[in-house]
């Protein structure tokens, strides 16, 4: 008998694409059915073929080098830059998904705000014992020199990159909150500039929210917190300078808010105002967003080795004479003995429920939890808490026995130092693998960007949806063979 | 404006200007080689002279080698060991920009960027090879895009003009040394003869992108003497050395009166007390601004340049090629020096309140 293989034309771009068992696919159902508010992308999909999506995706890429849409790579000392490698396949999120997320991502950041306020205050959180006084005080993010000192404008959290990823069963968690300087909102612009040019009538379909306001959002916010009146306010943007990995989007924030972008030597402080220099001489500046981290911006207070710092910076701000955005001591509240408790902290402050989700997380300065993790070492991901960046992690299911040994003895040695998760099955989403010309599913992940000025907050509509090329990999760090996508949030759930 | 900020406009200015004018003065070179009337080394050994890297490149070449087309080519197009070479513009160029993109805009950003990653790739490399005029030619259209691009993107504001500042003395510079070459081809030992003069003449009108306004103010006579009256007096052409004497002086006068006229920015005096307001002066102070001492220079080279004109028997053309060159260099460091004078001085206050 004649049997007829139902495979599909193999010059079908998104023919046979098969999601990774086990794991939330953004895209498509387990079963293979698409998800209805992502129809229109794989409707997209389905009509284009391996070289017709492979011509998009080579101009997408050249536009982005013309551009100098790049990020510099450390470990070359002439700072050798690379472009963000984009796929141009988006991930889709449904109205009523993004409007809870908003609310979560809201009211988590007011709780951390609040969380910080009373640490650099009365320290109420820890007479209280909602989080252990020896957790916090130990942290190496911790300031003791700027308690009692309160930030012009009275934020501290100007600006938010929340990591989100979503787990099996569909639910978002925070993996991360960055409090400090987070950066990538940049390549959420540009990208959006590609997908335009590439799909442009399925934004218009799909009912995309744009992103290109946040530079707009960013000024006026900015300006709200200066310690004068806002439109007589001089805002600046500091940067380390151009061999910084970020410096690109440095650049590219100070020059769609229209101000100044500027590094360490151009500024100089004296009798607590800090001032710019200008080729008509010294000119007044009000508001910082400084993307310098707060270990080097002043060597007068931090670090005394730094180059990048201003000396008697943080006299100015502690005198109300400048605002710094994002306040100096931020780190303690993204810290990972901190997370585990955030939850508490958002119960503590505000009297509710958290509206989103994080990863369950084991600390081992508790005695039940450490004993559980000694017994489940191969299954968890164990974090030391000072460090960051991947460093100081153990991941137990690809460990080998000499390595969970090892760690093992570092947890009994010094127990307060680490947390535990279960490693997260990130979701994934159809992904562009150039070398096979085909989609394959891969990890991803989700940072969106909170604003926050003297009047409230506003949330991205979006974000940057980072994702893992290489097969199997979680890893969706761009200094790490990750790439970026374009992120569509609908405008609402009837369109 | 950020002092260092208007540092980065005048040499992306520079080197801009820089980079098209070594394209251009290559290809004009080749081409006038290629016609053979002249020993290659009559055509490039002035060509190396006028560069400034003459030592350099016999000390690493031999001294025969400006005799040899290619070689003096690749060095002039892509050593990246030659600071005067198109390579080095286009690479200097495109860092400043890179450190000013707020500043020029995503357009003129996007150019520059675009022409340094074009000459960087492989493509360039193989278009050299087969087509090495194209080359020369993609250069000047990138550097023509981004110049037109300042001029029309660009607020006409302070930073602009630093940035044609660069451009301007860099092409006074540039249009002196092409004129010189003349000298020294001259001064070689056999002196071509008049057919070839005029081959000359007209080739060095190319150089400086003047062949057909020359021929059209001229109507056809080419003499040594309507072409170096051209190239160094005539007040329309905008790559004569009057022109671009003249345009400096007019951006340095109105940079000057700007940044002197300017009181404090902002809202508040900059420190407490009248005494360190006082300290704070000298930058104030009428006539001595960031770009007074350049604008001084060049208003007397304009006169000196009027001076000549009006002798009957000028200076040797060199010599007074020499000068130019001279004061628009010594312009330069003036220029630099003032605005890092800013700076300076500002330090300086910084210094003093730390004292107390």
């Amino acid at each position: 008998m004649l049997t007829i293989e139902p495979s599909a034309p193999p010059d079908q771009l998104f023919a046979g694409y098969q999601p990774i068992a086990g794991t939330y696919d953004e895209l498509v159902e387990q079963g293979g059915r698409t998800r209805d508010h992502a129809r229109v992308v794989a409707n997209i999909l389905a009509n284009m073929t391996p070289d017709t999506f492979a011509r998009s995706q080579a101009l997408a890429e050249l536009a982005l080098a013309q551009k100098g849409v790049t990020f510099s790579v450390y470990s070359d000392q002439r700072g050798t830059e690379k472009v963000m490698p984009v796929c141009l396949v988006p991930r889709v999120i449904a109205a009523a998904e993004w409007a809870r997320l908003e609310r979560g991502l809201v009211q988590r950041l007011t709780a951390l705000q609040l969380f910080l306020d009373d640490l650099y205050g009365e320290q109420r959180v820890l007479a209280d014992r909602v989080v252990p006084a020896e957790l916090v005080l130990a942290s190496r993010q911790y300031v003791p020199r700027l308690r009692g000192l309160k930030p012009p404008g009275g934020v501290r959290i100007h600006i938010a990159g929340v990591d989100l990823i979503r787990s099996p069963d569909g639910v978002m968690r925070v993996l991360e909150d960055n409090l400090r300087t987070p950066s990538g909102v940049s390549y959420v612009i540009e990208n959006r500039l590609v997908t335009k040019r590439m799909f442009p009538t399925a934004l218009e379909r799909l009912g995309v929210r744009r992103v290109d306001d946040y530079p707009i959002q960013l000024v006026e916010m900015l300006r709200s917190v200066s310690p004068v009146d806002p439109e007589k306010s001089t805002v600046v943007v500091l940067t380390p300078g151009p061999f910084n990995s970020a410096y690109f989007e440095h650049s590219f924030l100070a020059r769609s808010m229209g101000i100044e972008l500027v590094e360490a030597s151009d500024l100089f402080v004296t009798g607590d105002e800090v001032f710019v220099r200008t080729t008509t001489g010294p000119r007044r500046v009000h508001v910082i967003y400084r993307r310098t981290d707060d270990a080097f911006i002043d060597q007068e207070f931090f670090r005394p080795d730094s180059m990048l710092g201003v000396p008697g910076l943080m006299r100015a701000w502690a005198a109300g004479k400048v605002a710094l955005a994002n306040a100096p001591g931020n780190g303690v509240a993204d810290d990972k003995a901190i997370y585990p408790f955030v939850p508490d902290l958002v119960r503590y402050y505000l009297g509710e429920e958290p509206l989103i989700e994080q990863v369950p997380t084991q600390v081992c300065a508790r005695r039940a939890d450490c004993q559980y993790v000694l017994e489940h070492l191969d299954q968890l991901v164990v974090k030391a808490v000072d460090e960051a960046g991947g460093y100081g992690m153990l991941m137990g299911p690809q460990a080998s026995a000499a390595e969970l040994e090892e760690f093992r003895a570092r947890i009994v040695a010094d127990p307060r130092k680490y947390i535990a998760q279960h490693r997260i099955e990130l979701s994934t989403c159809p992904t562009w693998i150039a070398a096979d010309r085909r989609l394959e599913p891969r990890r991803i992940d989700l940072r969106p960007y909170v604003v926050t000025g003297k009047d409230g907050s506003w949330v991205m509509p979006g974000g940057l949806t980072r994702v893992a090329l290489r097969a199997g990999s979680y890893v969706v760090n761009s200094s790490q063979g990750g790439g970026s996508k374009d992120t569509w949030v609908q405008a609402d759930a009837a369109s | 404006m950020i002092s260092r900020v208007a540092d980065h406009c005048f040499w992306v200015g520079r080197y801009i200007e820089r980079a098209e004018s070594t394209a251009r003065l290559l290809q004009v070179t080749r081409a006038l080689a290629f016609d053979a009337e002249l020993p290659p080394l009559h055509c490039w050994r002035p060509l190396m002279i006028v560069s400034g890297q003459f030592p350099e490149f016999s000390a690493h070449f031999g001294a025969d080698a400006a005799g040899n087309g290619d070689i003096v080519q690749r060095y002039m197009t892509w050593a990246p060991e030659n600071p005067v070479s198109i390579s080095t513009s286009v690479r200097s160029a495109r860092e400043g920009a890179r450190s000013i993109r707020e500043v020029l805009g995503h357009e003129i950003w996007q150019a520059t960027n675009e022409l340094y990653l074009w000459f960087a790739s492989e493509e360039a490399g193989a278009v050299y090879v087969h087509d090495r005029d194209e080359v020369y030619r993609n250069i000047r259209r990138g550097t023509q895009l981004c110049l037109g691009l300042v001029r029309s993107t660009m607020l006409h504001d302070e930073p602009m003009d630093f940035l044609w500042l660069g451009v301007l003395l860099e092409r006074i510079g540039q249009t002196a040394r092409i004129l010189d070459m003349h000298h020294h081809i001259q001064g070689a030992a056999d002196a071509p003869q008049t057919l070839l003069q005029t081959a000359l003449w007209l080739s060095l009108l190319r150089a400086c992108s003047g062949f057909e306004a020359f021929m059209r103010r001229e109507q056809g006579r080419v003499s040594r003497e309507a072409a170096v009256s051209f190239l160094l007096f005539e007040a329309r052409f905008p790559r004569s050395l009057r022109y671009c004497v003249r345009s400096a002086l007019a951006l340095s006068q109105r940079l000057d009166v700007n940044i002197d006229s300017e009181p404090w920015e902002g809202s508040e005096p900059p420190a407490k007390g009248s005494a360190r307001q006082s300290q704070a002066s000298p930058t104030r102070t009428h006539g001595k601004g960031a770009v007074t001492a350049a604008r001084t220079r060049l208003d007397a080279l304009d006169r000196w340049l009027d001076t000549q004109e009006a002798k009957d028997i000028p200076l040797t053309v060199h010599a007074l090629l020499t000068h130019v060159i001279d004061e628009a260099s010594t312009a330069c460091q003036e220029l630099q020096a003032g605005v890092e004078g800013a700076t300076t001085v500002a330090a300086r206050i910084q210094k003093q309140e730390a004292a107390q």
